[in-house]
């Protein structure tokens, strides 16, 4: 292999804008590539998402030859939006969206959902934008040193990623009757819902966001930071995965990979880049793989990772609700967030929903029937980092997780007032979201949830925000990352992504990953100077 | 459906032995009085076979794994048959038992595959617009804001 200046002309079959797709990202697709491949630039990116995809806009504006290398593969949002929900998830999602962190002890098995393509999962985000809490923050920068991690430290970042992807509260003609239900349930409990806001822009209430907007209006990331990115230079390669990162001297060079075999899917065709500096973006599940195989040993590689476990409950109502006339979430509610618990509303599509209906054959296709008037209340705990990712058998990572008592009472109790809330709105049935158990009819039934005793297992749960498993600290002895990004370890070594959070934030993750990789990457911008020297050396 | 540019990987994962079982459990699912034709029941098949196979060898060797318990699992309960040659009614009441048990992996067994297949199933056009799905037409956002 020869290293070379990085010339996309140098990759076999670049289509850049294909003519009938005109807004179509030039990424070059790894899945055709015949011949091994070198390049040299100042930056690599492992990883387009909420994390990499801001950072590789910032470094490209100010100048930097960049090179963004997305193991998944690339679908335009024409193409995606087209897509029915199990053809977006076994494109666009990791294991076709079918991730599991197991439990261990009394804990659930829980679904996950992350994903694999370009655009990474703001791609698959209900486009849901909540701000780091305050509280959050204060812990952040009291208890654990991040002196910078203040509402007022953080603001401006957060601002400047709210407009540029369009973050707007969703009016309430957009709320769905599902949401409608769902906020008449809370009012019965006292509890007030408000409104969302999302990162759209004419959102036409399609409400399946979390397989890729059909009409282009979700601003994910492939639709506003990397044509930006691009747009002042920066190239992305798709179906490239990254193996190692070179390492030399305790600084960190480059990275090797493969690129994907278009037939098998599997690491075939190699590839070396050498750069300046190399930021590792590849989400909570996969960055601590890669610093592992790379040579990194901090003990905290990989630990304290956050899920927030997410359940819902369904809530069969006389009248006809057709909860997917409408933005797929558009309330919440933080009522209780001094208990550690935030409510969403929720929705998806149809196929989706009826997948986790109770029952077989005849009664699980009599709920089926009546999903038109079936409505979804969510909720998600704030949890303790509990989850653990490791290398195993495969590239996919092996994720556990174990709920401590505290989050396993939280989400009984969620289940319990999200009942409650179904019955509230005149549910004449409610589905629980516990294996085996058929609907419910009356609000007495749900008392069972009071106590402890419903075995963890039972419960049908999900995530949908994995974090903090390369977690920054003040200190190499209780963390894996430096405040400014840089790994502990490794000098010109970057970890901008989900998996730095230090702790779990209790709201949804996509826009505090965006504002603080905003926050690091401009640190990167202003110091880039310093590292490129350190390179030299 | 747009025609993508990004052409899909070609790999499968249910062999010829696995296949009867994913057939009879869709039977079971979805056509308990027979409302699948054989054909769309085969057609399944291949349509599970194509969603499941982009992931990992770990996840696809366990979901292979799977069907192998759940053809055997009648054992458990002191019946001397596989489960795909049991009658339609008594596999739908055999996967009730399973979804209920208080061993946490074989609930999971029945969670998984109807999870998937139960996606894959109403996702057909057909299927959608007889449960009064009105495919992409919407109306709440043409309503002005109040």
């Amino acid at each position: 292999m020869t290293a070379t200046a990085f010339e996309p002309r140098a990759f076999d079959h670049a289509h850049h804008h294909a003519p009938s797709t005109a807004e179509r990202l030039p990424v070059l697709r790894g899945r055709e590539q015949t011949r091994p491949f070198s390049a040299k630039v100042d930056v690599i990116v492992i990883g387009s998402g909420a994390g990499g995809a801001v950072v590789a806009r910032e470094l490209a504006r100010d100048g930097r030859s960049v090179l963004v290398l997305e193991e998944g593969g690339h679908y335009s949002p024409q193409e995606y939006g087209a897509l029915p929900p199990s053809q977006s998830f076994r494109r666009l999602a990791r294991e076709a969206g079918m991730s599991v962190a197991l439990g261990i002890g009394d804990t659930p098995l829980i679904s996950l959902l992350a994903g694999k393509c370009v655009g990474g999962s703001s791609v698959l985000t209900g486009a849901v934008c909540f701000r780091i809490p305050n509280e959050v923050l204060h812990t952040w920068s009291g208890e654990l040193g991040l002196s910078r991690m203040t509402p007022d430290g953080v603001d401006a970042y957060f601002s400047e990623v709210e407009e540029l992807c369009h973050v707007e509260t969703v009016p309430h003609h957009m709320r769905s009757r599902a949401s409608e239900l769902f906020a008449l349930g809370a009012a019965s409990l006292g509890v007030e819902m408000k409104s969302m806001r999302r990162n759209t822009n004419g959102c036409r209430g399609a409400a399946r966001c979390n397989f890729g907007c059909p009409n282009g209006a979700k601003m994910s990331v492939d639709l506003s930071f990397l044509p930006d990115a691009v747009r002042h230079g920066a190239s992305i390669v798709s179906d490239a995965l990254v193996e190692k990162i070179d390492i030399t001297g305790g600084k960190a060079r480059g990275v090797r990979g493969r690129f994907l075999d278009g037939v098998t899917g599997e690491p075939g065709i190699p590839f070396e880049v050498r750069a300046k500096v190399v930021v590792v973006a590849c989400g909570s599940m996969h960055t601590p793989i890669l610093l592992r195989k790379s040579g990194l040993d901090s003990v905290h590689i990989g630990r304290h990772l956050t899920l927030h476990p997410a359940v819902r409950v369904g809530a069969l109502f006389d009248e006809a609700v057709d909860g997917w006339d409408g933005a797929l979430q558009s309330v919440y509610s933080d009522h209780y967030w001094d208990e550690g618990i935030w409510l969403n509303g929720v929705y998806s599509a149809v196929n989706v929903l009826a997948a986790a209906f109770p029952g077989i054959g005849h009664e699980h296709r009599r709920l089926v029937k009546s999903i038109p008037n079936l409505a979804f209340f969510g909720g998600m705990v704030h949890d303790d980092g509990g989850g653990q990712v490791r290398r195993w058998l495969s590239r996919e990572p092996l994720v556990t997780y174990k709920m401590i008592r505290r989050d396993k009472e939280r989400l009984l109790k969620t289940i319990q007032i999200l009942g409650k809330m179904a019955f509230g709105a005149g549910a004449r049935e409610v589905l629980l979201p516990i294996f085996g158990m058929g609907t419910i009819k009356k609000p007495k039934e749900l008392d069972f949830l009071s106590g402890n005793s419903l075995a963890a297992p039972r419960i049908e749960c999900m995530a949908f925000h994995p974090l903090g498993s390369a977690k920054m600290s003040t200190a190499r002895a209780s963390g894996v990352v430096k405040p400014t990004g840089e790994t502990w370890d490794v000098e010109n070594l970057f970890v901008i992504d989900g998996s730095i959070l230090p702790t779990s934030i209790g709201v949804n993750s996509q826009l505090p990953i965006m504002g603080i990789s905003m926050m690091l990457a401009r640190g990167l911008v202003d110091d880039f100077g310093t590292h490129a020297r350190k390179a030299m050396a | 459906m747009v025609p993508l540019v990004t052409k899909d990987f070609r790999r499968t994962t249910l062999r010829p032995r696995h296949r009867p079982i994913v057939r009879a459990l869709a039977e079971a699912l979805f056509s308990p009085a027979g409302e699948a034709t054989p054909e769309r029941l085969d057609a399944f098949v291949d349509d599970v076979d194509h969603f499941i196979s982009p992931a990992s060898k770990t996840l696809r060797f366990g979901l292979v794994m799977m069907l192998g318990v759940l053809r055997w699992s009648p054992l458990l309960y002191g019946k001397f048959t596989f489960f795909d040659a049991m009658t339609v009614d008594e596999r739908i009441a055999h996967l009730e038992r399973l979804d209920r048990s208080k061993v946490k992996q074989l609930p999971l067994i029945v969670v998984a595959y109807k999870t998937v297949m139960t996606m894959l199933f109403y996702e057909d056009p057909h299927e959608l617009a007889g449960l009064g799905y009105p495919g992409h037409a919407r109306k709440r956002y043409l309503k002005v804001a109040s």
